[in-house]
């Protein structure tokens, strides 16, 4: 029907090849120019260090929101990770600085990031797996090397919660942006001048 | 690699082919449990739209019934691509992709037609599947030979998956009134997963062994003390496929389906699961046990998934029967009190991020449930924590209500000062249906205060007081503590704690325990 038909065997064998792969991928050029794309340039946003929330209505029987990808790039005065999603829009999401260790959400073993600050990205209700299992995206972790972004790692993808932690440079300014079609939830760190 | 010792092979081999006691339980068990839990058909909104296809393409109508119901419960649905490489479903029997073209083509209807209207969409899947069987050189009038073309028709390339989409067909053979036997079928080319036999905490489960798991502490912060229970927040089979994958980094020892008919154990219980991230915190769990503060909880809980969603409005009962029998067994095995400080939803001990099983999680019957599974009855202070067809409680306004001392059953407990003359009892009535012997068993919260020699008068429903025991309430709260076996006569028996005493201490109802 659409030339991305791939048979889920394929999938499957694919995704494990993707999961096997041991070095963090950098980030995609293709990747920045995308999330560049996706919201207004601003080299000197004032942004904030205080959580941001904003709940979405979880009904029973409607599939959480899949995450189709999650993109690092850099931007005039900030660095910038672009989470988007297979569904309609953004789903509900709650943004923190963490002072507590970041944990995983099942085993609850602590996770080590780079960086001085923590901010947790958590998503509700989302996943990043298909109903068959296989992860989406394959990549859980990336070391960005970036000014204000260090590092990325899904820390969470366990009943209805998606949540990656972002290791920074240290705990600065930050803003998100939404947008849909496609749906982008759009988290940019100030860097230090 | 490391060599494996050839007898083992051997024996793993054996195992998966016939052995008596069935260590490989997987696809044969889910058919089996499929065939056991669905014995009464049940009509489908398209019974006679299954039986015209199903004649016009040589597909037997129940077999169309079993993948309408296995998809999507017998519902048209309007699919979305949910991910890059998986079209969008459609309709009651899920079409998706080049099966939908293909089938709308064979069907002699539009695509979009397939998508939209019920009985294009189920003719042009007969048309897909007798296509598949045609291929398949598949004999039609025996179930199993379709085993290969459900399969195919279902696109999961996993073969333990699968074993599971065949078992939820034959599920719905099943309730259209077909026979069942496409799991049965398969069961041979599912790989065995384990060879370890002893894998297996609670007998009835399938095993599903999942990597997600490490070693429980040494000390006594690892003991195994609690059962959180969850809601997967997604249906059964992408609750236990996905916690058994690595990349999840999480798990549970245990995931009931949404009917009761399937239970999966994914974790042995002396493992320690990766199913809830906090750390314990006694003021969420009625000041129990706040030694614990600060230990991991996964350290000393057993965690059980159940396949639905937080924000349920009700619980299925056959769901929920099947998880108290579950951890009827578990508790019962590992010595966890039956009540609301062991059995704990993940939310209550995780607020800052989870609230499942969710605000509609019938709690207290809950219970009653797991109680019943284990043969016991309990009668606590408050009405409210009582099953009032079996168990009731009087306890007279002279008695004070309070929770300061943690560690009693329900809510809190009564207490009250001895005095000489006093007549106020406390009063537990339990309904014995059948005469019989029950071993009785008191609890109570400890103190310095407490009375110690508490008396209990246990009295038949004919009125005859079998025996007053005494207690020393000083010391042995929070626990059940017999009071001795007597042989009871049907119907309403009481045990009465009584105040009258010598003046100077005070005596503690918090709840009897009726044990068959």
């Amino acid at each position: 029907m659409t030339p991305r038909v791939v048979r889920p065997g394929i999938l499957v064998v694919s995704t494990l090849i993707a999961c096997h792969r041991d070095q963090p991928r950098q980030a995609d050029p293709s990747g920045a120019a995308l999330s560049l794309a996706a919201a207004p340039q601003d080299t000197a946003f004032p942004g904030t260090t205080a959580p941001i929330h904003r709940a979405r209505p979880i009904r029973p029987g409607v599939p959480p929101a899949l995450l189709r990808a999650v993109e690092t790039s850099s931007g005039p005065g900030y660095d910038r990770v672009v989470f988007e999603f297979a569904s309609d829009s953004v789903p509900g999401y709650h943004v923190a600085y963490m002072t507590a260790p970041v944990r995983r959400c099942g085993s609850g073993n602590p996770v080590a990031l780079a960086g001085a600050g923590r901010l947790v990205v958590r998503f509700e209700p989302a996943r990043a797996h298909d109903e068959r299992g296989n992860p989406s995206p394959a990549e859980r972790e990336r070391a960005t090397g970036l000014p204000a972004l260090k590092d990325i790692k899904l820390v969470c993808d366990f009943e209805g919660q998606v949540e990656w932690a972002l290791g920074v440079a240290a705990a600065a300014p930050y803003r998100v942006s939404e947008t849909t079609a496609p749906a982008r939830l759009v988290v940019d760190i100030r860097r230090r001048p | 690699m490391t060599a494996w010792p050839k007898p083992a092979l051997v024996v793993l081999v054996a195992a998966c082919h016939g052995a008596p006691v069935e260590p490989c339980p997987s696809p044969r068990a889910a058919g089996i449990a499929a065939q056991q839990a669905a014995p009464v058909a049940r009509p489908s909104p398209f019974d006679s739209v299954f039986a015209a296809a199903g004649a016009e393409f040589h597909v037997p109508p129940a077999l169309l019934a079993g993948v309408g119901w296995a998809e999507t419960r017998w519902q048209m649905v309007q699919g979305a691509e949910e991910f890059p490489g998986r079209p969008a479903a459609f309709g009651v029997m899920a079409l998706r992709g080049a099966a939908l073209e293909r089938g709308a083509s064979l069907a002699g209807v539009t695509p979009e037609e397939a998508r939209r209207d019920a009985v294009a969409n189920i003719r042009a899947a007969a048309a897909v599947l007798d296509a598949y069987a045609s291929e398949a050189g598949a004999a039609r009038e025996r179930i199993e030979q379709w085993s290969a073309v459900i399969a195919r028709y279902g696109e999961i390339g996993i073969p333990a998956a699968q074993a599971a989409y065949l078992g939820q067909v034959d599920r719905g053979v099943a309730l259209a009134g077909g026979r069942p036997g496409l799991a049965v079928g398969s069961a041979a080319q599912a790989a065995c997963p384990s060879p370890d036999t002893a894998a297996l905490d609670y007998p009835q489960a399938i095993w599903r062994p999942s990597p997600n798991f490490d070693q429980r502490p040494t000390d006594a912060t690892g003991a195994l003390h609690m059962v959180i229970i969850h809601t997967c927040e997604s249906n059964y089979a992408g609750c236990w496929s996905w916690l058994v994958n690595s990349v999840s980094q999480a798990s549970a020892h245990y995931v009931v389906d949404e009917d009761g008919a399937e239970v999966s154990q994914l974790v042995r219980e002396r493992d320690r699961a990766w199913h809830i991230a906090a750390l314990y915190d006694c003021t969420l769990n009625r000041r129990h046990d706040c030694w614990r503060n600060d230990v991991q909880s996964n350290d000393f809980t057993v965690g059980i998934e159940h396949a639905g969603f937080a924000s349920q409005a009700s619980f299925p009962a056959a769901q929920l029967d099947r998880s108290a029998a579950l951890v009827c067994d578990v508790t019962r095995d590992r010595g966890i009190p039956r009540d609301w400080q062991h059995i704990v939803g993940h939310g209550q001990l995780q607020p800052a991020n989870r609230t499942d099983p969710g605000p509609n999680w019938p709690w207290i019957a809950y219970l009653h449930r797991v109680q019943a599974w284990c043969g016991e009855v309990i009668v606590d202070d408050s009405a409210q924590f009582n099953d009032a067809a079996v168990a009731t409680v009087s306890v007279p306004a002279t008695w004070t209500a309070t929770d300061t001392t943690p560690d009693y059953y329900g809510g809190g407990y009564r207490w009250a000062p001895t005095q000489p003359a006093a007549t106020d009892a406390a009063v537990f009535s339990f309904l014995v249906t059948a005469a019989g012997s029950r071993t009785l068993d008191a609890r109570w919260t400890s103190g310095t205060n407490r009375s110690p020699q508490a008396k209990y008068a246990v009295i038949t429903s004919a009125g005859v007081t079998l025996a007053t025991v005494a207690v020393d309430q000083r010391i042995g709260g929070g626990s059940w503590h017999a009071l001795g076996t007597w042989t009871l006569p049907a119907g309403w028996n009481r045990v009465a704690l009584l105040r009258r005493d010598a003046s100077g201490a005070v005596v503690v109802a918090d709840a009897v325990r009726v044990r068959e």
